[in-house]
Parts: C-alpha cells; structure tokens; sequence
C-alpha cells in the first residue's frame, strides 16, 4: 500500500511541472530592434531604443520586465495585446562611447534577487542569471567631418576658377 | 576674273567672321546647350540639399534655368569674341608653320591662296580653343558664385528665394564680367 502510494506521488512530482507554468518564461526566443545615436552634432545625449518581441515556450504574456545596463535598471514597457517590448534610455556622449554592450533582461523575480545583491555587499550582482541578454553594437556618435561639406565645394570651386583665371590671363597676356 | 572676285568674298567673309561678335550656327547650339546643362544643374543642388520639392516648385525652375541659360549663353559669346583674337595671335606663328610645311611642297599653290589658308586654319584654331575655353572658364565662374551665395551668402533665406536670387546673381554676375574688355 505504501509502495503504491509513494509510486503514485512520483508520478504527480514528474508531471506536475507540465500543469504549473508558474511565472518564469521558460526558454525565450526573443527579435531585438536596436537603435542607437550616431549624429552628435545635433543632440545632447546618446540614446538607446531596443525594442522586441518574446515568445515563451509556457506562453507566457504581458510580463513585467527590467533591463539592466552596466548596473542601471530600466523598466520595460509592453505594448498592448501584443508580445512587444520596449525600453529606452540615455547617456552623455562620453559615457557611451562605441562598442558592443550586452543588456540583462530579467523577470520580476530575477529583478528583485538582482536588487538584493546590489544593496548587500557580500553578494555579486553578476550572479544573478538573467532571462536573457541583448547585445547593442553601438556605431558611436560622431559630429561629423572636421571640416563643413560647404566649406570643401566652394574651396574646389575656387580652386578650379582661380587655374581657369590663371590660364585666361596667360592667353591675354 | 570671276574666280578671283569670289576669293575676295571669301576673304571678305572670314574677315567679317573674324571680326564680328556673331557666332556660327554650330556654335550658338554648343553654347546654348551647354549654358542649359549648366544652369539645370543647380536643380539638383536645390532639390536634394536644400530640400526643395521639385514638382511644386517646376514652374520656378523652369522659368529661372531658361533665363540663367541666356545670360550664360550671353557670356559664353563675350568671352569668346575676346579671347579669339588673343589666341589667334598667339597661335599665329605656330599654325603659319604648319601650314607652310604642309603646302611647301606645293610648288603650283599661289602665295595668296597660302596666305588664305594659314588665315582660314588661324580662324578655326583660335575660333575652336575660345569655344571651349570660354565654356570652361565661365562654368567655373558660374559654380563658384553658386556655391558661395546658396551656401553662404544667402543661406539663411528660404530655399525658393534663396534660389531664384543665387542663379540671378550669378548669372547676372556672369554677364557682367564677360562685358571687362580685360
């Protein structure tokens, strides 16, 4: 009797995970959209847009999710009815210079172990695993050429009329 | 004495020819054409760096290129009419050895009928290098006064306004100079 019993209590341990989808998005496919600034002539800040779409093997929806970037937290937020994500933010041109940067999703759970660690000394933020990670190639902003584009056109122009001027003096010499 | 009356109007005609500001019909078309081609260009300038759209603003262009073409063609026939008779005295001496060594073994050729040809190659050597350097020398003009007054000079106003007064100046510029006798 108690052998049937400890059977029939294995079998509900093996298949319980199939009916508990509990909260944690069980292995992520996720399609990122980066977009980083690269014209610094014109802006003040170096900002930062991925946005994407994840798909969870457990079909799980409407997730409320953090990013973090070199030990910043961002909140991400969801577009509607849809399984689209976004987050976005911005630094000084400075801090943010050209590279590959890996940003950590992580899930309520993964977010809240994560913020345990960075208020405690003894525990190492960067072991706490994330969901998933983006990478973000930025170009670097860049203000464009030392010189204006203008300046060089009317320099070739002048250039071109000043030999023209040169050679017609020569023929009315 | 028929033959000899007819020389002389050739003679009369390449004098006229050279001394006249008409230019031929072969190089009217050149210069207009060309003076076409050069005063179109700057649509492009306008359209694609001053962001002017090109549909909205067709009557402008159309009526703008059509008068920068005339005072382009204009200057292209100043310059040149200068400049011919500079060359052909220049040239003078080179093209009068060549002809000479090409007719020297002409014994038969009388020395007016020689002197005839190193006037008519003088004519068309000087005729020929003041075209293409009256083109050449105005279109260089033309782009630098473009340049500097869309870019710099005038920048600030609208791109239509900015327009119609970059190509009138230059153009009218362009005519201007071509007037200096130096």
């Amino acid at each position: 009797m108690d052998s049937i019993f400890f059977l029939s209590f294995v079998a509900v341990l093996i298949t319980f995970p199939v009916f508990c989808t509990g909260d944690t998005c069980l292995s992520p496919v996720v399609t990122p959209q980066v977009y980083s600034t690269s014209e610094a002539s014109l802006t003040s800040e170096t900002a930062v847009i991925i946005e994407f779409s994840l798909t969870c093997k457990n079909h799980l929806k409407d997730l409320n999710l953090y990013a973090d970037f070199n030990g910043k937290t961002f909140p991400v937020s969801r577009v509607q009815e849809t399984n689209r994500y976004q987050v976005s933010w911005s630094e000084a041109h400075k801090k943010l210079p050209s590279g590959k940067y890996a940003v950590q999703f992580f899930d309520e759970e993964g977010y809240t172990n994560l913020r345990k660690a960075q208020r405690s000394t003894e525990d190492d933020a960067s072991n706490i695993k994330s969901l998933f990670t983006i990478d973000v190639t930025h170009q670097g902003a860049t203000s464009g050429a030392w010189v204006q584009t203008e300046f060089i056109a009317v320099s070739v122009s002048f250039l071109i009329w000043y030999l023209a001027y040169n050679t017609r003096c020569k023929l009315q010499k | 004495m028929a033959g000899g009356s007819k020389k002389l109007t050739k003679k009369e005609e390449l004098l006229l020819q050279d001394f006249s500001r008409n230019v031929s019909t072969k190089s009217s078309a050149l210069f207009y054409g060309n003076a076409f081609i050069v005063s179109a260009i700057p649509i492009w300038l306008f359209w694609r760096i001053h962001q002017m759209d090109p549909y909205q603003s067709m009557i402008l262009f159309g009526i703008v290129t059509l008068v920068c073409t005339y005072l382009i063609a204009y200057a292209y026939k100043n310059v040149k009419f200068l400049l011919k008779h500079k060359i052909a005295l220049k040239r003078s001496e080179a093209v009068t050895r060549e002809v000479m060594r090409k007719v020297a073994d002409d014994k038969k050729m009388a020395k007016q009928e020689k002197d005839e040809r190193i006037l008519w190659k003088k004519n068309e050597v000087a005729d020929y290098e003041a075209t293409t350097f009256s083109i050449f020398y105005n279109n260089a003009l033309f782009l630098l006064f473009i340049v500097l007054m869309s870019f710099y000079i005038l920048r600030s106003l609208s791109p239509a306004v900015n327009y119609t007064a970059s190509m009138a100046t230059a153009g009218g510029l362009l005519a201007l100079f071509s007037t200096s006798s130096k």
